[in-house]
């Protein structure tokens, strides 16, 4: 199908389903929260998640969900930018802004399950997955395996038919409402480290699986601890070979980063629309700022893009995934810039404004994304070590 | 902008060609250019004794020759000349004018676009020229001076043949020696004029962002030159027993400098793809040169698509332009540093070519204004400096 046909199609669909964005973006009306992470309680959290999976569940059902999947995963093995398309389409309309769950779902897991898993996996998992019956969070780090995640100590010991699970996972979003967790596991001690894991499927509802959540510096909370105490998993549910583990979990990983690249966009539209109803003339230095974050967007885009055609084109886009998350991250911090010296003492004391104050939670939440789904840190040395083929640091 | 096969064909071609080629300009090069791989026509159209082929394939020999710092004159002829007469739509001029820069037996450029004193009046003898422009590419050594005039009538364009009565060119010390300039100065020179005097304005502005798309692609093609050649050495160079290239700090500052290079390309490659299609189609009439600038800032959403969805109209090429010229040339000041920085004493000799690209660095990133400038005019396209209450 051409990608115009498509569009018009999207849109034609979008209009019989959902109130369009009004055509100014409806500025001083409405939503003005910015969250990058958002601060639910437990409740709030569960009533959002069943909106966006309420809509997640019409957009699968009408045809418009699983775009790039084949048809037994109730898909339309359509080329994965045509989700692009769709996504540009559904920014003019008023659907549910999908918190971090769904695309860890839709995303990473489901994926790294059709990779992985086995054929009864896939019809169990993967299906309900895209249409969100069933949603799934990360159980990977722990305290003392953050970026050096492959150090993971959280035990799985065999018995019988099923594994006995024992340890404590930390930053996992969306525990309170999800079905299941990934969880990367150590089943072999004695082998080398990155020998010894093996990933299972946990159901979060398991005895001995405890979930706390953790309160992050912007103040509420969305991340969570977990804990496993003698969880029961069954064989049946460990995805890929036992010792195997860190590639499923490698896959997983460049899934997160290639989802990445769209990471702050929305955010920094907002602060450019905020320089132009900001009801006063924008100095030199304003518009200078506000001109290059209108750049930032404009690349960061044409990155997504690349990362897209290099996905089109059969190729695994490496260099391109970690090089959108970088992009990304900074995007985020110079949106925080901007908008700070736009609203001058307005971003620090709430004056009950629309669309003022509300800016703290992406000041406070920018920061995170630095650090989750690897540090840029991380991201760096995965650049320079495995696109520019730098030799490797010996003391690692 | 994905390449395709005969994109990729055309930068392997001219990488070894510029690989085993002197930098900077030489007449037999030149020569060579143009009838061993037909570079300077690629994107002049057949009738004009060019290949056809559009700006993204030129935009390809763009970034090879940046990279290697060679190529001669291509910016100021090929692009800027070439395009200038292109858009005029004068055909006599084209036809007059185009077979000999795709032979690669002319060189030319352009004088007065943006900036200078120069005036052109009618006479009974003819058009005849008068004042001066500065910072002229090429201008002492082009065969052919196209020039922006002020006229009674408004801006207008003219030919100026070298060796014209009255025409002094005055070749500046430069920092950056593979692109010479010069101060052109007219005094009652006979001009030819291209098109009718007084439509120029937008001809001028439209051949100034295809400029700054050609210069992003060089930019991009430098960047990516220091950037290589930098992993190169520190792979290689040991210090403390082991290669520098293994040292965290020296990764990461790679790193970086990756990441910048791809938003580079990325920005060059969009702004290639608006210059859009064959020339035939860039020359559209002068009403839709100039677009009303509400029209300007286009909606974000509009940049996903595919890229042959990316068709070319002009308010998106200022746009596309400016931002490639604002990543593009502090993108290669930053990969020039860094060459000079990463290669230690080595890179501060000059014996070794690092200091060409800084050169060739600083030196582009004021050739079409500066990025000050750029994101005024940004800011003016995007509606940020009118005042909304």
């Amino acid at each position: 199908m051409e990608s115009d046909e498509f569009r018009a199609k999207a849109r034609a669909w979008l209009a019989t389903v959902a109130r369009p964005r009004p055509a100014d973006g409806g500025w001083g009306t409405g939503e003005d929260s910015v969250a990058v992470f958002e601060n639910w309680s437990a409740e709030e959290e569960r009533a959002h998640t069943e909106r966006i999976r309420e809509w997640e569940r019409l957009r699968f059902d009408q045809g418009w969900g699983a775009l790039g999947w084949p048809a037994e995963f109730g898909g339309r093995d359509l080329p994965a930018y045509f989700e692009q398309l769709y996504r540009a389409e559904e920014a003019a309309f008023d659907v549910p802004r999908r918190t971090e769950i769904f695309p860890v779902t839709q995303q990473l897991v489901a994926p790294a399950v059709r990779i992985w898993g086995t054929p009864e996996q896939q019809r169990r998992w993967i299906g309900p997955m895209l249409r969100t019956d069933l949603l799934a969070c990360q159980l990977f780090s722990e305290t003392e395996a953050g970026s050096d995640l492959a150090a993971v100590r959280t035990r799985a010991v065999r018995d019988g038919g099923r594994w006995i699970l024992n340890g404590h996972k930390v930053w996992t979003s969306g525990a309170r409402v999800a079905d299941w967790g990934v969880a990367v596991c150590r089943t072999d001690p004695a082998a080398r480290k990155h020998a010894g894991i093996t990933v299972f499927l946990v159901r979060m509802d398991a005895p001995g699986l405890g979930v706390r959540p953790i309160r992050q510096m912007t103040g509420g909370a969305s991340f969570n601890e977990v804990y496993l105490d003698d969880v029961a998993v069954p064989d049946t549910d460990r995805l890929g070979p036992a010792g195997e583990g860190w590639r499923v979990t490698l896959s997983v990983l460049a899934a997160e980063r290639l989802d990445s690249g769209s990471l702050g966009l929305a955010n920094a539209d907002r602060a450019l629309a905020l320089a132009r109803n900001l009801g006063r003339p924008l100095t030199g230095g304003e518009v200078e700022r506000a001109a290059d974050l209108f750049v930032r967007t404009l690349v960061q885009r044409l990155i997504g893009r690349r990362v897209t055609e290099a996905l089109v084109a059969g190729r695994e886009p490496g260099a391109e995934a970690s090089v959108g998350k970088l992009y990304a991250t900074e995007t985020m911090r110079r949106t925080s810039d901007l908008v700070v010296r736009l609203l001058g003492p307005r971003a620090v004391a709430d004056t009950g404004e629309w669309g003022t104050f509300a800016w703290t939670e992406h000041l406070m939440g920018a920061p995170g994304y630095r650090i989750a789904g690897g540090t840029d840190e991380i991201q760096r040395n995965i650049l320079a070590e495995r696109v520019l083929g730098l030799p490797r640091d010996p003391s690692r | 902008m994905r390449e395709s096969e005969e994109q990729t064909q055309l930068r392997g071609v001219l990488r070894d060609f510029f690989g085993a080629t002197p930098r900077g300009f030489d007449k037999a090069l030149w020569a060579r250019m143009a009838g061993e791989i037909g570079v300077q026509g690629l994107a002049i159209p057949e009738e004009y004794g060019g290949a056809g082929f559009s700006f993204a394939d030129l935009a390809v020999a763009l970034e090879e020759a940046g990279r290697a710092l060679a190529g001669g004159p291509l910016l100021s002829t090929v692009v800027l000349a070439g395009y200038t007469l292109l858009l005029s739509d004068d055909k006599a001029a084209c036809r007059q004018h185009l077979p000999a820069i795709a032979a690669g037996t002319r060189t030319a450029t352009v004088a007065g676009f943006g900036g200078g004193e120069l005036t052109a009046t009618r006479e009974a003898g003819g058009w005849f020229g008068d004042g001066h422009a500065d910072f002229v590419l090429d201008g002492a050594g082009a065969d052919l001076i196209l020039l922006a005039a002020r006229t009674g009538a408004g801006t207008g364009l003219f030919a100026c043949e070298a060796g014209a009565p009255g025409l002094a060119r005055q070749a500046r010390t430069v920092l950056d020696g593979t692109r010479p300039q010069a101060l052109v100065t007219l005094r009652h020179t006979p001009l030819t004029p291209i098109g009718e005097p007084g439509a120029a304005e937008a001809v001028v502005e439209r051949v100034l962002d295809i400029g700054r798309a050609a210069l992003a692609a060089e930019q991009a093609g430098g960047s990516a030159h220091a950037l290589d050649a930098t992993v190169s050495y520190v792979t290689q160079r040991h210090q403390f027993g082991r290669p520098i290239g293994s040292f965290q700090a020296v990764q990461h500052r790679l790193a970086d400098l990756l990441v910048e290079i791809e938003a580079a390309r990325s920005a060059a490659a969009y702004a290639a793809s608006c210059v859009a299609g064959p020339p035939e189609e860039v020359a559209g009439p002068p009403e839709e040169v100039a677009g009303p600038p509400e029209e300007v800032a286009p909606p974000p959403e509009e940049v996903a698509p595919p890229p042959e969805e990316v068709a070319g109209p002009p308010e998106e090429l200022a746009v596309a332009a400016a931002a490639a010229q604002v990543v593009c040339s502090e993108t290669f000041r930053r990969a020039a540093e860094e060459y000079v920085q990463l290669h230690g004493g080595i890179g501060f000799t000059w014996e070794h070519p690092a200091h060409l690209y800084l050169r060739r660095a600083r030196s582009a990133q004021v050739l079409f204004g500066t990025a000050d400038d750029h994101r005024a005019r940004l800011g003016a396209l995007l509606g940020l400096t009118e005042h909304i209450t």
